[in-house]
């Protein structure tokens, strides 16, 4: 296995964006070729995309080869989309990431796009509801937020987790998306404001949530021994993990222990060869507020049910024990699906060149990791970066 | 330069659902190899399958077993009463063909050694707590086909 770079990305803003799925996956294209020295559109020899939903969003299937086509790019080894909800960007990574490393490719782009805002939004909330087991999940009314409003509660029943804590994690993200200047929301917010928000599914408001987002991005993979002549400082792809337990809610024996991260996170750190304390930047999945607080506890930076009072702390702020989405996170970011994890990717990378605005940058950040749920929480994806 | 004129075409404001955009299954024989459950489910039945080797109990019901991969499967009732393991209520953001019942409350029940996601209705959020006996309720859509709910005794 060849040890394996991310050269550049680039990245549309992110939001309600006046642009079709097509004009932000030009924006995104542009940008990623422009990060990059000595590369054109016709050197890139692999495409992987992650789209969620792009039948459901903007009625269009067979999108690899769309991007290809509106990028330039006329891949010759390896092209295909990759579809795992909310991880489907990070699928993306992973794929690009294996083709790269095994000599498949030399030259992959791991692309990722969303289209989410639709001219009827009832319409979009109905796409989300076929992600859990439709005819059996999804027939209750269930999507995402009822789901992890009962995670919610379930922690809140279990732990003594409250909606003030809960809150304090959306108050961070803000605090770093607000100088994001990619985020859908920069605008920084209080604990009473998350509290006054308007409820989407109790005991989670509106601010507990992440946005619907319309978002691309991309970046730029090829074998570490060729990176220099791209980039000057690029990024490696040192470590990576991945779990599932199926689909349907009824898998769970506990809505608030997430056993596929546990998985997930060991086998990434392993392969790797880190521990958890290397670890200086965490970019992880908060689609919701209660998400971020069992991140904490499954990956091991507090103790099982000490979510709440991690946050509290201020222990996943930079200069805490770990600084937990300094880009801002989804809550603060958005959350365009197929694109989340590409931007998650990017701004590590930016992290690593020290060109992020101050008052988020983690100083001489060595490693990062970035991870991606998707479904009811029961898949968890992982990479981890170095510099 | 005076305005160009254009024909009309005509794209009709209101189609019918297409099926697939439905969200209750197909449930007859010709469409799906579980059609038991959903005749079971007219008689009063909660059921799923148990696998007849290994003793598997599955949700929702399969033809194969995930854990054997045998195909010898039984159709076992689930009960009728169940415990409320978590809650809420949906209030803003239901999908299409729900907005006629919103607010309305989806739990996760504890039936018959299951976890099972439902509807649950004869209640408001704040009427229900952790641990609430429910009772099985079926419903009939208008095109006749059934489905499960939970409802608190009243």
């Amino acid at each position: 296995m060849r040890k394996v770079a991310i050269v550049g990305g680039g990245a549309t803003r992110c939001g309600k964006r006046k642009a079709s799925w097509r004009d932000l996956v030009q924006e995104a294209g542009k940008a990623m070729f422009e990060s990059v020295d000595n590369l054109s559109p016709k050197d890139v020899d692999s495409l992987i995309v992650g789209a969620a939903q792009p039948e459901r969003f903007v009625f269009q299937a067979h999108v690899a080869p769309m991007v290809a086509e509106y990028l330039g790019i006329t891949p010759r080894k390896v092209i295909a989309r990759t579809e795992l909800m909310c991880a489907s960007g990070q699928a993306a990574i992973r794929y690009a990431w294996a083709c790269v490393a095994t000599g498949l490719a030399d030259v992959a782009v791991a692309f990722g796009v969303e289209k989410m805002f639709m001219p009827d939004m009832a319409e979009a909330q109905t796409n989300m509801t076929c992600v859990l087991d439709r005819e059996w999940d999804g027939v209750n009314g269930l999507s995402a937020p009822p789901f992890f409003a009962m995670t919610a509660q379930r922690h809140m029943h279990e732990y003594g987790t409250t909606k003030d804590q809960m809150a304090l994690v959306s108050v961070k993200n803000h605090h770093y998306s607000s100088l994001n200047p990619f985020a859908q929301f920069q605008k920084e917010i209080t604990v009473e404001d998350v509290l006054k928000s308007v409820a989407i599914a109790p005991p989670l408001n509106l601010f507990d949530c992440s946005g619907i987002t319309d978002g691309a991005a991309g970046v730029i993979l090829v074998p570490a021994e060729d990176a220099k002549k791209y980039a000057d400082t690029p990024m490696y792809v040192i470590g990576s993990g991945q779990a599932s337990i199926g689909n349907a809610i009824n898998n769970f024996a506990s809505l608030t222990d997430w056993v596929p991260l546990k998985i997930a996170a060991k086998e990434a750190l392993r392969s790797a060869k880190i521990t958890l304390d290397n670890i200086d930047i965490a970019e992880v999945h908060d689609c919701f507020t209660i998400s971020e607080i069992i991140e904490y506890e499954a990956f091991g930076w507090c103790e099982k049910g000490e979510g709440g009072k991690f946050i509290e702390d201020g222990q996943p702020y930079i200069g805490g024990k770990v600084a937990v989405n300094p880009r801002g996170g989804l809550l603060g970011c958005g959350h365009p699906l197929g694109a989340t994890a590409i931007l998650q990717a990017i701004d590590i990378l930016q992290q690593f060149k020290g060109a992020v605005p101050k008052g988020r940058l983690v100083n001489d950040a060595e490693i990062a990791v970035a991870h991606n749920l998707s479904g009811a929480a029961n898949v968890h994806s992982i990479v981890i970066y170095s510099r | 330069m005076s305005k160009p004129e254009f024909d009309k075409v005509k794209r009709p404001e209101t189609i019918k659902l297409p099926f697939m955009l439905d969200f209750y299954p197909l449930e007859d024989e010709k469409y799906t190899r579980i059609s038991q459950f959903f005749e079971n489910l007219k008689e009063g039945r909660l059921t799923t399958t148990k696998c007849k080797r290994c003793a598997k109990l599955s949700w929702p019901p399969r033809i194969v077993c995930p854990e054997c991969l045998s195909d010898e499967l039984e159709w076992v009732d689930i009960g009728t009463e169940g415990e409320l393991y978590a809650f809420t209520e949906m209030r803003l953001g239901a999908p299409l063909g729900f907005g006629q019942d919103v607010p309305f409350c989806i739990g996760i029940v504890k039936i018959g050694g299951l976890l099972i996601s439902a509807r649950i209705d004869n209640a408001r959020y704040d009427e229900l707590k952790i641990g609430d006996k429910l009772k099985l309720k079926i419903v009939e859509l208008e095109d006749g086909r059934v489905f499960y709910r939970f409802k608190k005794p009243s």
